[in-house]
């Protein structure tokens, strides 16, 4: 931000002569790059490669097309020999305490090294495992979240099938009322009809009646006295040969 | 030229510069500040874990008042850890060997957690000086006594460092010189001696690091008793 402020202010003062030319010259060699710091650059997976433990594998693929292979260790056995010839080094107590600390030190890194190395890059999988747990849950937990609203849309297509049933089951319901109704009216029609009959019946009845009696009581009525004795007479006489038959008949 | 072997304890300077300063900033040098990433190389992952989880078993006795010596404990114990372990290296000069630096450190962060003690909660530091339980006709005898441990503090500090990490240097340079001396006369009692400073060298490996952190865990303690 501060840079636009002086490239502006270093466009205006250019016209004003040779000062304003100065400072626009001075900040132009800065403010070249974007100035963008992501992304940041990833770190080397593993450090710079070593021979021995301390001598990097450069030193040897230097002198590997003049010297070949043994090069590099023909120059440190000279230039240990070269030490040791002319007393630059001189060998006192302090080499066997060095080369005791050293041989611990190498047993140290030698027995522990890669445990420890195991150990750092766990505890870095760790913390990844665990960001990556977060967004692996929210993945889960969204996915099944478009399972549902899926089972959802899926639902909402079976509707219709619930609405025809629930209208026909509404139909059905509807439909038995009515015949129902419809029964009762014939019934309560069929007893009123019944009843009419009924009684056309006791009328027709009562005039039979009314006329048998009627007649019986003309023909009652009708017979005379002299009839009467000669129908009597009749029977009596009927009746005497009746008896005569049957007295024959039990004597035989 | 009398060379003797105390000589390793001098204080080093080159052309009169002092290069203690150097031998004492070099630790600073040793442990790289952690960069603002997430996921880091193996070595700042280490250390952080080191760092934390040591300070994190140092904090646990006290209370919250001792939480704000946090940084100075657990940077004076890399300190000191490093200093000691550096000068296992051959030709090297340790700085803890000088009681002067010992009992620079030592004295003032004593006398903090003393005044400490006293400004915040004064009847309880003074009653640090009677132990529980003690019959009573002993007790002037009893407070005398505590209060000469109490002010021996500094000094136990100081020249327990010293002492330790002294001797084990001397100890190493002397059989060390043992070996050298009987390598061209009896060799095989050299090698025999040298097995013995292969045995030193690890039990001053293991001086070196114990020191420091007891240093560190007694200076933790008499926090505790005073915050």
């Amino acid at each position: 931000m501060l840079s636009r402020l002086v490239l502006v202010s270093g466009h205006t003062l250019k016209n004003n002569g040779s000062f304003g030319a100065c400072l626009v010259q001075a900040s132009r060699s800065f403010h070249q790059s974007s100035q963008s710091l992501a992304p940041v650059p990833p770190l080397p997976e593993k450090g710079g490669k070593v021979r021995h433990g301390i001598f990097p594998e450069e030193l040897f693929t230097l002198l590997y097309p003049k010297t070949g292979v043994t090069g590099p260790y023909m120059l440190g056995t000279g230039l240990f020999l070269y030490m040791l010839s002319k007393e630059i080094y001189v060998i006192n107590h302090e080499t066997f305490a060095a080369a005791s600390i050293g041989a611990v030190v190498i047993y140290g890194i030698k027995k522990f090294g890669p445990s420890v190395a195991a150990f750092a890059d766990k505890l870095n999988e760790d913390k990844v495992a665990k960001a990556q747990e977060v967004k692996g849950q929210a993945m889960a937990v969204l996915e099944l979240g478009i399972e549902n609203e899926k089972k959802e849309q899926w639902r909402v297509e079976g509707r219709h099938l619930l609405f025809d049933a629930k209208r026909n089951n509404v139909a059905m319901l509807l439909e038995t009322n009515y015949r129902e109704r419809l029964h009762m009216v014939t019934n309560e029609v069929k007893k009123r009809l019944d009843y009419q009959v009924q009684l056309q019946n006791l009328h027709r009845r009562m005039e039979q009646e009314h006329m048998v009696n009627w007649v019986e009581q003309s023909v009652v009525k009708s017979i005379t006295p002299q009839q009467e004795k000669e129908s009597i007479a009749k029977c009596i006489s009927d009746l005497k040969v009746l008896a005569k038959a049957t007295q024959a008949r039990a004597t035989v | 030229m009398m060379v003797s072997f105390f000589d390793q304890f001098a204080s080093p300077s080159f052309l009169g510069i002092p290069l203690i300063a150097i031998a004492i900033a070099l630790p600073w040098v040793l442990f790289p500040t952690p960069p603002a990433r997430w996921v880091n190389n193996r070595l700042i992952t280490v250390q952080t874990w080191f760092i934390n989880r040591f300070t994190n078993q140092l904090m646990l006795p006290l209370s919250v008042g001792g939480h704000k010596w946090a940084l100075l404990l657990a940077s004076l114990m890399v300190f000191l850890i490093t200093i000691n372990m550096l000068g296992l290296l051959p030709y090297t000069f340790t700085p803890t060997t000088q009681l002067s630096l010992n009992m620079g450190l030592a004295v003032p962060l004593w006398l903090a957690t003393v005044i400490i003690g006293m400004r915040n909660q004064p009847t309880v530091a003074l009653g640090h000086l009677l132990p529980e339980g003690t019959p009573i006709p002993l007790i002037p005898v009893l407070i005398i006594i505590e209060t000469i441990s109490l002010f021996i503090r500094p000094l136990a500090l100081g020249v327990r460092l010293t002492a330790n990490l002294t001797a084990g240097h001397l100890l190493i340079q002397l059989i060390a010189t043992a070996v050298f001396v009987l390598l061209p006369m009896m060799p095989t009692v050299a090698i025999l001696t040298a097995a013995v400073l292969f045995l030193l060298t690890l039990l001053e490996v293991a001086v070196a690091m114990i020191q420091a952190y007891v240093f560190v865990l007694l200076l933790s303690l008499y926090l505790q008793e005073n915050v």
